[in-house]
């Protein structure tokens, strides 16, 4: 078609991919190029600057804190993606039975996803304060905790807590994406199941995962990607800490640079980031593919 | 959290804690319409989220277009890269956006906070109106083309018109995102003027003892545009969404 080739069209397109491409693929790439060299307060604007190697990347490696916030990372995203997934998919099915008043909780549900992660953050230091939260009066009131918890300043504990929230904070959306595929499975094929004799765990074994495979892959991939970002709900219940338990990479990125300025480790922690992100969104880029030609 | 705004500092630290405050009072919202400048950091929200929104929608709307239009290998490019473009952590690229704008001499000001939190909505934004614009008839198009219109015509005027709702939705979606947006202020915008209202928060809750009253009655105000716009078009939000993440 000779209007496909258009320049109105071409203008169209180049436009926003222009864009995206300076603001956000420039940024990559200088990322890249900066966790290779040495870089400081001085020469931070400059391009070519002395060319170290992997000295950034050695430094990070070698730093116990590093292993730390690399493990809290891998830990809090397949964590979140377990739980995201699973509780999505329970919560999914559970509205999925058509009960009055499920349109109103489901919204409910999906306005929590809706607030800006900084002030579910800010909720969730509340609900977790040692002193006057609603998670240790809760706790204590079913006398399950005799002491007051720690939720965000036991180093032991700060993980958990974060985690707690951020399965909060990301469900609702696994949820809506979960409801959404089983609406596309066919009635029909639970009919015929129930007249042959399946009972409900074997249809949900036998039909509901089976079908919804795609779908489940498609949103632990988006889950991985949205916890892999996660910065401003951590940055308000711990800012990482205390003692860097309940640290991430992103999180752990912006410290080197903009508290420490050391912007070379800096760059090297978010190219280990980068390539797990980037890991994902090709399988999920392959997912959909997959899914759009069946 | 809206229950919290209206209860006194004495019931928030009472034990045991209420669900429904005993005596409700408007003293926190009061406070903090006074004396926290909220008026000034919800403004700024404002002057940045409005911005965000208008700009992601005309990029949006265009590329969108010209991603469901041509056909070739390009636009397959194109669409890869602007999915991949869209999962990067902008924490992490919170220090190279600092540079760009630095560089431009746009430190300190909205622009930079807006054009930094476009990056991340506009990615969004042609990924989900793509699929909404393929389902625009070409048939359309080309009469109006026969009737004498350019093509920037048809698609100012027959085009865009029809993906009313899809562009409510997207507006809708980049307004909440840009509104809670917080690194790219936090590290762009040192003075504190200004700051908008995630930043403003942050202060507040930073301390390890924080008037969670005030705290809540802060936030209460300002996710109000937010539910205010999810009630109104909830059920749209819920089908973009999820023709976005799936399609």
């Amino acid at each position: 078609m000779g209007r496909s080739r258009s320049p109105l069209l071409r203008v169209f397109l180049s436009v926003p991919v222009g864009y995206l491409l300076a603001f956000v693929g420039f940024p990559v790439v200088y990322n890249l190029v900066a966790s290779v060299q040495k870089v400081t307060v001085g020469n931070i604007a400059d391009l070519v600057r002395p060319f170290v190697g992997l000295d950034n990347y050695v430094q990070v490696l070698a730093d116990p804190a590093f292993r730390k916030v690399l493990v809290n990372s891998l830990v809090f995203v397949s964590v979140n993606v377990v739980a995201q997934v699973g509780i999505g998919l329970a919560v999914a099915l559970f509205f999925a039975q058509r009960f009055a008043g499920a349109h109103w909780m489901r919204g409910a549900l999906l306005a929590g996803w809706m607030l800006p992660a900084l002030v579910v953050g800010a909720l969730w230091k509340w609900i977790f304060a040692t002193q006057y939260g609603l998670a240790n009066y809760a706790l204590q009131s079913l006398s399950l905790a005799i002491a007051p918890v720690h939720w965000l300043s036991d180093p032991a504990v700060s993980l958990i807590s974060v985690i707690v929230a951020n399965v909060w904070f990301g469900m609702p959306f696994s949820m809506i994406l979960i409801a959404a595929g089983l609406t596309g499975i066919p009635q029909e094929l639970y009919e015929a199941a129930a007249l042959d004799g399946a009972g409900a765990v074997s249809r949900f074994r036998f039909i509901t995962l089976p079908a919804l495979g795609p779908t489940l892959l498609a949103v632990a991939c988006l889950v991985t990607i949205y916890t892999m970002r996660a910065f401003d709900l951590i940055f308000a219940m711990t800012e990482g800490g205390p003692l860097d338990s309940s640290n991430v990479l992103p999180v752990m990125s912006y410290q080197f640079s903009f508290q420490r300025f050391q912007f070379g480790p800096g760059a090297a922690v978010g190219t280990f980031a980068f390539v797990i992100v980037f890991a994902v969104a090709l399988l999920y880029v392959r997912t959909l593919g997959r899914e759009a030609s069946t | 959290m809206v229950a919290s705004g209206f209860k006194t500092a004495a019931e928030i630290f009472a034990n045991p804690p209420s669900l429904v405050p005993r005596n409700p009072t408007l003293d926190s919202f009061i406070y903090v319409i006074g004396r926290e400048n909220i008026a000034r950091y919800l403004r700024n929200s404002l002057t940045i989220a409005l911005p965000v929104t208008a700009i992601t929608l005309v990029l949006g709307s265009a590329g969108a277009y010209a991603l469901s239009r041509i056909r070739s290998r390009m636009v397959d490019v194109a669409l890869v890269t602007v999915l991949l473009l869209q999962v990067f952590p902008e924490a992490l690229l919170a220090t190279p956006m600092f540079i760009i704008f630095r560089s431009l001499g746009l430190l300190n000001t909205f622009a930079a906070v807006i054009l930094a939190t476009t990056s991340r909505t506009l990615a969004f934004a042609l990924v989900i109106l793509r699929p909404m614009f393929k389902q625009v008839p070409i048939e359309l198009e080309e009469a109006s083309m026969v009737d004498g219109c350019s093509q920037l015509q048809t698609f100012v005027r027959i085009v865009l018109p029809l993906m009313r709702v899809g562009l409510v939705v997207v507006g809708a979606i980049s307004f909440v995102q840009a509104y809670g947006e917080f690194v790219y202020p936090l590290t762009l915008l040192s003075a504190q003027e200004l700051q908008p209202a995630t930043v403003g928060i942050y202060g507040f809750v930073g301390a390890e003892y924080a008037d969670w009253h005030r705290v809540m009655a802060f936030a209460t105000i300002f996710v109000l545009p937010i539910l205010v716009l999810f009630i109104a078009l909830q059920n749209k939000i819920v089908a973009g969404l999820t023709a976005g993440a799936l399609k």
